[in-house]
């Protein structure tokens, strides 16, 4: 998610209005309008801020960059649902081939 | 993306001799995983004339770079010493994704899988799968948040037999 997400998704699950989520910040209603809708970037500490003047909190932590995983996600995307879940259907048919195998491997 | 078509990865590597052991998410299904992968993972054994079929294989598959960005990857060129100094390799292929691990976490790579892995024979191909324990095995010292529930239905494959 995106700052203008977080800030957003926050007042929601809080069950704020804009105007009131303003008045904790002590900010103007358009202003909340403008980070949510993306017309202004906030930074950093701006959407920490809104997030906690909605009751909760934003923790950070470095994670390896997938990319390889993420071109996964896109070549998925790509795809229609119809072609998504035929190669769900392959897999789960490999699996159930694989089952097999494996236990007669073990027999053997 | 086009078709994922993970036997006819594994038939090129059979067919040229290349001596691997499929390890990850695809050796979980092969092992009755119902949680989709996009990709094999295989580990290859690191001998230079290994490596050198492994290229060539590489090469038959149209292998590229997998990237964000770039849906059909980046061309790079390859051969025995340049596969064995990069430890992973995430690569798209005609055939689907394959991704190159020589040592997955947790293990000590080919020779340590290669000791309990399991020949198996799928519908289109025969294939050498890493042990169920070594799978988890690797997927515990990983320890990716998406690897949980996966990680769940392979210990009770495991306890229910294997």
């Amino acid at each position: 998610m995106r700052g203008a997400q977080f800030v957003r998704e926050a007042r929601h699950r809080a069950g704020l209005s804009q105007a009131e989520l303003a008045a904790r910040a002590g900010t103007t209603q358009s202003a909340i309008a403008r980070v949510e809708s993306g017309t202004e970037a906030p930074t950093l500490e701006r959407v920490v801020e809104l997030v906690r003047a909605s009751g909760f909190d934003l923790q950070f932590r470095l994670v390896p960059l997938e990319e390889a995983e993420w071109a996964q996600v896109e070549a998925l995307l790509r795809l229609t649902p119809a072609e998504r879940v035929d190669r769900f259907e392959k897999v789960l048919e490999l699996s159930s081939a694989g089952r097999r195998a494996v236990k007669e491997a073990r027999r053997g | 993306m086009g078709e994922f078509e993970p036997e006819k990865i594994l038939e090129a590597l059979e067919r040229n001799g290349v001596r691997y052991v499929v390890i990850g998410g695809f050796a979980g299904i092969i092992h009755g995983s119902p949680h989709g992968t996009g990709d094999v993972d295989i580990t290859p054994e690191q001998s230079r004339d290994n490596l050198e079929r492994l290229s060539r294989v590489l090469v038959e598959l149209n292998a590229r770079i997998r990237t964000a960005g770039e849906p059909d990857g980046l061309a790079f060129d390859h051969d025995a010493a340049s596969l064995s100094r990069t430890r992973v390799w995430n690569l798209v292929t005609k055939y689907g994704d394959l991704d190159l691990t020589f040592e997955p976490s947790g293990t000590r790579g080919y020779k340590d899988l290669a000791a309990r892995a399991l020949r198996v024979r799928l519908p289109h191909v025969e294939t050498t799968v890493a042990a169920l324990e070594d799978v988890i095995r690797s997927k515990e010292a990983a320890g990716r948040l998406k690897d949980q529930i996966t990680l769940a239905t392979l210990r009770r494959i495991l306890e229910e037999g294997g």
